[in-house]
């Protein structure tokens, strides 16, 4: 019982302690709130891979409409053209922007798909996967959970594009319904990502270990 | 400094558990500028800055002075075709609004201003507090708000968005820049500096220190 380093990983968990998810103090795990700031303690996310693949499957739902619709309608001396998502990207390379194409369709098509991917991933992995790749897999996490919020980009820029080109009769810019689903899927992988834990990984390396 | 696994079930400010792989460590006293990280998984764990405290009351100051500023002037305006028309920070979600999807417009004023209003504002509160060894008996709720809240922030998001759009617009019609997106754009720089500057660790124990 010292402060030796172990051949033997210890974790907090194998010696009874729980690490508070939001201010990080390390108490016993029998305690059901943080003493120091108050939140509900966990010794792991609750339900933590049912509640992160419900989440998941909503947002690949949800990520239908949000391609098939328009996300934007731009309305030219009242002659109404719908654009989306991907219809928008082909627009932009066809006007020669071929920058801010990749830079939409990194935001709203590339980063949306491979979090969906990686967190399906993951959560296979959680029970599942090889140990050797424990590592990398818990820098996937961080990174999932890193890009989620960027895919908002083409959210705002729907909203700017609308609020800006505004003349009356002559080119008025109107936001489409998968602005909405869209939104819906950048927030519903973003409490996904939320709501997995990383540790469910090393605690079934572990187990094997044993 | 030697951050190291430890075998034993005590308690105390040098113990920490990895939040990604629940190691249990031992994090000595850190030195000024230093920080630690978890040696089996790379994950961040703590930083210690002697004058942290004064470092994100100047940027929460600035940040909290620069949002009022980017919301009382013109963002962008745009000219086509002799005509000109003109956006203000508040606008974006006006114009959603009245152009009936009020809860795009809710969610676009949420993420880019209210959300990190309150953040700021509570950032600024917490840190003088904490700066002052004042205790109050919001301490607690107001540091669980602001964790919970700053993966909700799209500051820079949202400015990475403007400036496509500017490039976008750029093509067809004459855009100009006012003095919100200037003013916006200081404010995305130091909301991150401000979210970055307050170690979750040092933060938290400073709070307990000061629990009655």
């Amino acid at each position: 019982m010292n402060d030796v380093p172990n051949k033997m990983p210890i974790s907090a968990a194998s010696k009874g302690l729980a690490s508070c998810h939001l201010c990080l103090k390390l108490i016993k795990a029998e305690h059901h709130s943080c003493p120091r700031c108050g939140v509900a303690m966990h010794l792991r996310k609750t339900n933590s891979l049912e509640r992160t693949l419900a989440l998941l499957l909503t947002a690949c739902v949800l990520y239908i409409p949000a391609n098939m619709l328009p996300i934007m309608i731009t309305d030219q001396l009242g002659q109404p053209t719908e654009s989306t998502i991907i219809g928008g990207v082909v627009l932009l390379i066809d006007m020669g922007s071929v920058a801010i194409a990749a830079v939409i369709f990194f935001a709203s098509v590339m980063i949306p798909v491979s979090k969906l991917v990686m967190m399906f991933y993951l959560c296979w992995s959680a029970r599942n996967g090889p140990p050797e790749t424990i590592r990398q897999r818990t820098v996937l996490y961080r990174i999932t959970e890193f890009i989620g919020k960027w895919s908002m980009i083409d959210i705002f820029v729907v909203s700017i594009m609308v609020a800006l080109i505004n003349l009356t009769n002559l080119l008025v810019i109107r936001p489409g319904v998968a602005a909405i689903a869209f939104a819906g899927v950048v927030m519903i992988s973003m409490l996904a990502a939320e709501s997995f834990d990383p540790r469910l990984m090393w605690d079934q390396k572990e187990s094997e270990n044993e | 400094m030697n951050i190291t696994n430890v075998n034993n079930d005590r308690l105390g400010d040098e113990y920490l558990a990895c939040p990604s792989c629940d190691l249990l460590l031992n994090v000595p006293m850190l030195e000024d500028g230093e920080s630690a990280r978890c040696p089996r998984c790379g994950q961040f764990l703590t930083t210690y800055r002697a004058n942290e405290l004064s470092h994100v009351i100047a940027y929460t100051a600035s940040a909290l002075i620069l949002l009022v500023l980017a919301c009382s002037y013109p963002f962008i305006s745009f000219k086509f075709s002799g005509l000109e028309s003109l956006m203000t920070l508040p606008g974006i979600a006006l114009r959603l609004m009245y152009i009936g999807m009020p809860s795009l417009a809710f969610l676009v004023a949420a993420f880019i201003i209210f959300i990190p209003a309150l953040v700021i504002v509570l950032i600024l509160a917490l840190s003088i507090a904490l700066k002052l060894e004042q205790q109050y008996s919001w301490l607690r709720s107001v540091g669980r708000l602001i964790y919970t809240l700053q993966n909700w922030c799209m500051v820079e998001v949202f400015f990475v968005g403007v400036l496509v759009s500017l490039v976008k617009i750029g093509h067809i019609a004459t855009v100009i820049m006012g003095a919100s997106f200037w003013a916006y754009g200081a404010f995305s720089l130091f909301f991150v500096l401000s979210l970055s500057g307050l170690d979750r660790v040092q933060c938290w124990r400073r709070i307990e220190a000061l629990q009655p």
